[in-house]
């Protein structure tokens, strides 16, 4: 029996622009080598410009998104405001670190613009909630070594919103093509400061 | 202290048992440092983290804040050291609020050694504490299993070895504060060169009985050089199948509001 | 080698799962329907370690049917496969986890929509046009993605799942005693005739 992490198969990336942010996944579903569907989405909103991205083992890609359905809710509520990506990114790091000896076999994304000042914020989670802030990307999943390779290459600083999608789209596409256990499609949300923008792209189904 | 949620620990036992390996946490595959002067005492860390073989942050911090003039760097498990860092800091500003007095470095190093040896190494921070106090200025070690040492200078992580030689090659009693944190920035760069684990650049923290000076970044030995060409795409590059657009302004649009008033909103059938 | 398979079309879902029950490599029973209907309108189709099948199917259609008398509603197919997930989900991270594979099929009661969701054991759930649970899935997925249409006719799709069957009689080495096939359209779950005894000749 493999790794937890590679039995489902998946891919997940954020980057930052010019006052603008990206995330990106891909659709596959497998069980090792067989696709079992190709429309599951790994992107999951939050607020007006909160988005997770989740990899991982497929049940705790929907336990965990759930799991923080629940709780933004309830902060949602307490608050009467909607949650901040930092703050998300604190709650998602406890909530992590809570399973210290047990953890969801994940590996999250935040992205999404400050509320206030309107600055890009991405980052990136291991297993057991150590976050690791970036100022340029976040990949993760069982394409992730080819995803730090295009990112590292493709990336430049400032890019506007269509340059974004173009190299988040990119370096996504062929980071997957390069991982038998990602791909079949993919989401692109680019988050500007009074729009959203989802694509679906055009990926190579095999 | 909230307690750890063992809930999924019984299932990724039994997931264990059949052969599946431990998730790959981000480690601080490390060099800190640290080193007392005449009048203070500095601490000092490489910035990058570490899964497997993948550099996971190129610049990462691992200079902790624990209080004012307390400060602690961190190796091993980074979620381990970020999160055992922060709950002693919490404990501590608790207890010098309900002691009325600052807090001192060995009640740091031994809520953090207690802390760690109740976990028996299970928990994976190694920490060097460094701080001024009331007492005096202090260094300490603490290890994941909970042993702790007092020394002048002090070196962890995995490349404690390449900075340890530089302490022993160049460190003399009697130091500068600048000497000392030249020493400080001169064995992590020895581990930033000589250990795989350990890269990127140099964050040193001066903490004396005044103040405390974080200096992030103090040297940056390996700065990217600007691109040659860039590799942005034209438009239209990537074929998209659909897309949606939401604004922030249409989202108005499915919201109505109505104002109730005393006497005008319909009152709600009530058994009585 | 259990078979379990689903597909939907413009305003149906079939369901289908083999008749054998076996024990190792015995066949207890050769008319046992690994279904059950959960209400109206949806059905859940079962397959795993014997024991924890029935006993969790029958759970979930009992917890089903409490919430359809205590509401005067019934849950849509959507709210009941996340509701089995999460059941499922809470079982995996017990002393002794449910080892079961689902299907779930169903017709939207008020939209008419048909929707079909594939659940393991691990609690994996995934919205699909067509789904296979066991070997089943070798076979079949590979003929359903050439021929499944979203907007096939119950006839045709009948047709797509004799395709199937055809295949896995003549490739799998253990005779699985035929099918037992339901679909759900908008008036309900029906139980449709299925000839068990077609002979297809092997390559």
């Amino acid at each position: 029996m493999s790794s937890p992490f590679s039995i489902n198969g998946g891919a997940c990336v954020a980057m930052v622009g010019k006052d603008c942010v990206a995330i990106a996944c891909d659709l596959r579903l497998g069980l090792q080598a067989l696709t079992v569907s190709n429309n599951f989405p790994k992107i999951f909103q939050y607020g007006d410009n909160v988005f997770l991205g989740l990899t991982g083992l497929a049940t705790d890609v929907s336990t965990v998104s759930d799991l923080f359905r629940y709780k933004v809710n309830m902060y949602r509520l307490r608050e009467e405001r909607q949650i901040a990506p930092r703050t998300f990114a604190n709650l998602v790091s406890s909530s992590l670190y809570e399973k210290r000896f047990g953890p969801w076999f994940v590996s999250p994304v935040v992205a999404g613009l400050d509320p206030k000042t309107g600055q890009p914020f991405i980052c990136g989670f291991d297993s057991i909630g150590c976050i690791d802030f970036a100022k340029d990307f976040i990949v993760s999943g069982t394409a992730s070594e080819q995803l730090f390779g295009m990112c590292e290459s493709l990336w430049e600083p400032g890019l506007d919103a269509d340059q974004l999608f173009e190299t988040i789209s990119q370096s996504l596409l062929n980071a997957v093509d390069r991982d038998a256990l990602s791909g079949w499609g993919a989401h692109v949300y680019i988050i500007e400061k009074d729009k959203v923008t989802k694509r679906l792209l055009k990926g190579r189904q095999d | 202290m909230p307690g750890f949620d063992f809930s999924n620990y019984n299932r990724n036992a039994a997931l264990h048992a059949r052969g599946v390996p431990l998730p790959k946490a981000t480690s601080t595959g490390t060099t800190i440092v640290g080193c007392i002067y005449d009048g203070g005492v500095v601490i000092a860390a490489d910035t990058r983290a570490t899964s497997g073989p993948i550099v996971a942050d190129k610049n990462c911090e691992k200079l902790h804040y624990i209080s004012p003039n307390i400060w602690c760097a961190g190796a091993g498990t980074a979620a381990d050291t970020e999160f055992t860092t922060a709950i002693i800091s919490s404990q501590l500003e608790l207890h010098s609020l309900s002691t009325g007095r600052k807090p001192r470095v060995v009640t740091c190093m031994t809520l953090l050694k207690q802390h760690l040896f109740r976990y028996q190494g299970h928990i994976g921070a190694y920490l060097v504490v460094a701080g001024v106090d009331p007492t005096g200025t202090h260094l300490f070690t603490v290890h994941a299993h909970g042993s702790t040492d007092k020394l002048p200078y002090v070196t962890m992580g995995s490349g404690s070895l390449a900075a340890m030689s530089v302490f022993e090659t160049q460190w003399k009693s009697k130091l500068t504060q600048d000497e000392a944190v030249k020493l400080c920035a001169d064995a992590i760069e020895a581990g930033i060169w000589n250990d795989l684990g350990s890269g990127s650049n140099v964050d040193v923290a001066i903490i004396t009985a005044e103040k405390t000076t974080l200096k992030r970044n103090y040297i940056k030995p390996n700065e990217r050089t600007q691109k040659l060409k860039s590799y942005a795409f034209p438009k239209g590059t990537t074929a998209v199948l659909n897309e949606k657009i939401i604004r922030k302004q249409d989202i108005g649009n499915f919201v109505t509001i109505h104002d109730l008033t005393e006497e005008g909103g319909d009152k709600m059938e009530v058994d009585t | 080698m259990e078979v379990l398979l689903g597909i939907t079309g413009q305003d149906f879902t079939l369901i289908a799962a083999s008749k054998a029950a076996m024990r190792g490599a015995t066949v207890l029973k050769a008319a046992d329907d690994k279904t059950r209907s959960l209400n109206k309108h949806t059905l859940m189709a079962f397959s795993g370690e014997a024991g924890d099948t029935v006993q969790f199917a029958e759970y979930i259609q009992a917890n089903a049917q409490l919430y359809s008398m205590r509401n005067e509603a019934d849950l849509s197919p959507s709210a009941l496969a996340h509701f089995v997930r999460g059941e499922l989900a809470s079982s995996l991270r017990s002393r002794k986890p449910y080892n079961v594979n689902l299907l779930l099929g169903g017709v939207d009661p008020i939209t008419h929509k048909s929707s079909l969701y594939w659940l393991d054991y691990l609690a994996s759930l995934a919205p699909v046009p067509y789904a296979a649970h066991g070997y089943a899935q070798y076979y079949c997925l590979s003929i359903l993605d050439k021929h499944h249409h979203p907007d096939i006719s119950l006839e045709q799709g009948i047709k797509l799942l004799n395709l199937c069957t055809d295949e896995l009689k003549r490739r799998l080495p253990i005779d699985f005693k035929g099918m037992v096939v339901k679909a759900v359209t908008k008036d309900g779950i029906i139980d449709i005739e299925f000839d068990d005894d077609k002979v297809v000749k092997s390559a």
